[in-house]
C-alpha cells in the first residue's frame, strides 16, 4: 500500500504541516491584533504583502526564497558567515517557505475574529483593573476560540497541500524534504498510479474531514458568540 | 472635592470640560444628545486617547501634565449604556472578575447581602445570554462596583431598557446610590433621571460646561440650558408630614414649607425623605391670593430673579417661596400686563408636584 519512502513523506508533510500551524499562530496573534486596531496607513499595505501568496504561483515566492536563501543568496550568504547551516533544501527551509505561503490563511481568520469581537469587551475588562495581557488572555483568548480554530484548521490543511513552495526551496529530497504531493507527483512521473492513487485519496480524505471540523464548529459555536 | 479639567480634541468635536464637585453623592451630567457627555465619561475613565488636562478624584491624580495613569491603574467603575457583560463567562464569574484583580479588598464587603441588594442570587450560575437587560444593567452595575472604585461612571444605564423596565430600574438605582458612598457621574438627557437622582448637576453643551454645582443652584439659575427650554424644573427635598386630610399628602419642606399632594399609596410613611419635581410650567403667578381655587397649593412668593429674554414667548421666573426656590414658565404677554418685575410679592399657583421616591 504505501512504501516506506511514502511513509516519511508523509510523517514530513504532518511535521512540516504542525510546525508551521503552530509558529504562524504564535506570529499571527500579535500581528492580527495589530491589523485589526490599528489606524495607521501601514496597515494596507502589510495587508496586502501577507495576502500575496493567495495570488502569487507559489513557484514565484518559492524562487525568491532560494535565491535569497541559497549561499550566495543575500540572506543565505549572511547566514553562511555566521556559521548557520543553509536553509535551501532544508527541512527548516520547508516551514520558512510554508509560514510565508499560509499566512493569509491564519492571519485572516484571527484578524476578522478581533475585529469582531469589538474594543467594548476590552474597555469593560481594562475598567476593572485587567492589563494588556490579562486582558488577552482572560477576554481575547476566550472569545476567539473559533478564529484560533478556523486559522489553526486552514493553515494545517492548506500547509498539506503545499508543492511549488517547497519544490523550489526544499528540492525533493527523500526522507528530508520530500512532502506527500510532491511524492504523489513523483508516482505518477514514474507511472505508478495505483501508489499515487493510495496517497491522493488519503490526501483527499484528510482535507476532507479537517475542513468538515469547522464548518460544523462554526455552526455549534455561534450560538455562544457575542450577540 | 473631585476637580476636572480635561480638553480633547477630536475630529468631529472638541470637548473641554472644567468642574468641581464634591466627592459624595450622584452627579448628573446632562446635556442634549450628542453634547460630549459619553466622550467626558470615557476621558475620565481613560478610554479616549489624547485627552489632556487635570483629574483629580479626592487626592488621587489621575491625569495631569506629568503622569496619565492607564485605565486598568485607575480605580473606576464603568457602567456602559449596554451592559457589556462577558459573554463567556457566568453572571457570577462576571460580577467578580474585577474584584478578583483588586490587590487588596479595602473594604468589608458581605458578597451575599450585595447580591441580595442588586437582586441576582438567583442568577449567579447563568450564563450571560439568558439575561433581561434589566438584570444585565443590574450585574453590569454590581460588577464595577465589586472592584471597590473610587468613582463610579454611570452612562445612561436606561436607555436601551423598555418603559416598564426602566422604571423598576430607576427606582433601584435611587435605593442603591442612597447606599453606597462612592461618588456617582450619571449620564443622561432625561429630566426626571436627573431630578430623582441627582445631588450635584453638571451642565454640557456642544462640549463644553455651562454650569455646575449642587442640584438646587444649578436648577435655579434661569438662564442655563435646562432653565430655558420647555423642561425646566425645581426640586424640593422634604418629608412626608401627616396626612390629616382626606386622601391628601402633606409634604414638609426643609425650609418649612407644607404642599398637599394626591395621596401617594404606599410610598407615602411618615417622615421618610422624599423629592418633589415641580415643572416650571406648572407653577402660575397671581397678584392677589386667589379664592375658590382648585389648586391645592397655593404660596406667597417674592420674585427674586428673571430671565431678561423671552424664550418662545415664555419667560422663566425664578421665586423664593420662604426661603425655598422654586421656578415658574410665565408667558411675556403676562408678564407685561402684570407688569412682573424683581421684588415683587406674588402668589405662586402649583397646579402639581410630582412625587419622586
Amino acid at each position: 500500500m504505501f512504501s516506506p519512502s511514502d511513509i516519511s513523506a508523509l510523517a514530513i508533510t504532518l511535521k512540516l504541516a504542525a510546525t508551521t500551524t503552530a509558529i504562524l499562530l504564535v506570529l499571527g496573534t500579535p500581528l492580527a491584533l495589530w491589523l485589526a486596531s490599528t489606524k495607521s496607513r501601514l496597515r494596507s499595505v502589510i495587508e496586502a504583502v501577507i495576502a500575496l501568496p493567495l495570488v502569487l504561483p507559489p513557484t514565484v515566492l518559492g524562487f525568491y526564497l532560494l535565491l535569497a536563501f541559497s549561499p550566495r543568496g543575500a540572506i543565505g550568504s549572511v547566514m553562511a558567515a555566521s556559521g548557520l547551516p543553509s536553509l535551501a533544501f532544508s527541512f527548516w527551509g520547508l516551514v520558512l517557505g510554508s509560514v510565508i505561503y499560509s499566512m493569509p490563511f491564519v492571519v485572516q481568520p484571527l484578524q476578522n475574529s478581533f475585529i469582531g469581537l469589538g474594543s467594548r469587551p476590552l474597555e469593560a475588562a481594562a475598567c476593572l483593573g485587567a492589563g494588556p495581557i490579562d486582558r488577552f488572555i482572560s477576554v481575547v483568548l476566550p472569545l476567539s476560540k473559533l478564529g484560533y480554530l478556523t486559522a489553526a484548521v486552514l493553515g494545517f490543511a492548506h500547509t498539506l497541500g503545499e508543492f511549488g513552495v517547497v519544490l523550489m526551496i526544499g528540492g525533493n529530497i527523500p526522507g528530508q524534504t520530500q512532502v506527500l504531493s510532491i511524492a504523489i507527483y513523483d508516482h505518477v512521473e514514474a507511472l505508478e498510479y495505483s501508489q499515487a492513487h493510495w496517497l491522493a485519496a488519503s490526501l483527499l480524505l484528510v482535507s476532507f474531514l479537517v475542513l468538515l471540523l469547522i464548518y460544523s464548529a462554526n455552526k455549534r459555536f455561534s450560538l455562544v458568540k457575542t450577540p | 472635592m473631585i476637580e476636572i479639567d480635561i480638553q480633547l480634541n477630536k475630529a468631529e468635536f472638541q470637548l473641554a470640560a472644567k468642574f468641581s464637585v464634591p466627592a459624595k453623592g450622584v452627579t448628573a451630567i446632562f446635556g442634549p444628545s450628542g453634547c460630549g457627555k459619553t466622550t467626558l465619561l470615557r476621558a475620565l475613565a481613560g478610554l479616549e486617547q489624547g485627552a489632556v488636562g487635570e483629574i483629580n478624584i479626592a487626592g488621587e491624580i489621575w491625569l495631569d501634565r506629568e503622569c496619565c495613569m492607564n485605565v486598568n491603574e485607575r480605580r473606576v467603575g464603568v457602567v456602559f449604556q449596554n451592559p457589556s457583560l462577558f459573554p463567556h463567562l457566568s453572571v457570577e464569574q462576571n460580577l467578580l472578575y474585577g474584584r478578583k484583580r483588586l490587590k487588596k479588598h479595602s473594604k468589608l464587603f458581605d458578597l451575599e447581602e450585595f447580591y441580595t441588594v442588586l437582586g441576582v442570587k438567583s442568577l449567579l450560575a447563568r450564563s450571560i445570554q439568558g439575561l433581561s437587560g434589566g438584570e444585565a444593567q443590574r450585574v453590569a452595575l454590581g460588577r464595577a462596583m465589586l472592584a471597590e472604585p473610587k468613582l463610579l461612571l454611570v452612562d445612561e444605564p436606561l436607555s436601551a431598557l423598555d418603559q416598564a423596565t426602566r422604571h423598576q430600574l430607576m427606582s433601584f438605582l435611587e435605593n442603591f446610590f442612597q447606599q453606597i458612598d462612592i461618588p456617582v457621574f450619571y449620564v443622561t438627557h432625561s429630566t426626571e433621571e436627573v431630578a430623582r437622582l441627582a445631588d450635584n448637576l453638571v451642565l454640557m453643551n456642544g462640549g463644553q460646561i455651562s454650569g455646575y454645582g449642587p442640584i438646587q443652584q444649578v436648577l435655579g439659575s434661569i438662564e442655563t440650558v435646562l432653565s430655558s427650554g420647555d423642561a425646566a424644573f425645581s426640586v424640593l427635598e422634604g418629608k412626608i408630614a401627616k396626612q390629616d386630610l382626606p386622601s391628601l399628602t402633606t409634604v414638609r419642606s426643609s425650609c418649612g414649607i407644607d404642599l398637599q399632594i394626591p395621596e401617594a399609596g404606599g410610598a407615602s410613611v411618615l417622615g421618610r425623605r422624599v423629592r418633589l419635581r415641580i415643572r416650571a410650567r406648572d407653577v402660575s403667578l397671581c397678584l392677589e391670593q386667589p379664592k375658590g381655587s382648585s389648586i391645592l397649593n397655593i404660596l406667597p412668593a417674592i420674585i427674586s430673579d428673571m430671565s431678561t429674554q423671552p424664550h418662545e414667548g415664555s419667560r422663566i421666573i425664578k421665586l423664593d417661596v420662604a426661603g425655598e426656590q422654586l421656578l415658574s414658565k410665565v408667558s411675556e404677554y403676562s408678564v407685561q400686563q402684570l407688569n412682573l418685575h424683581k421684588g415683587l410679592p406674588v402668589y405662586a399657583q402649583i397646579k402639581s408636584a410630582a412625587l419622586l421616591s
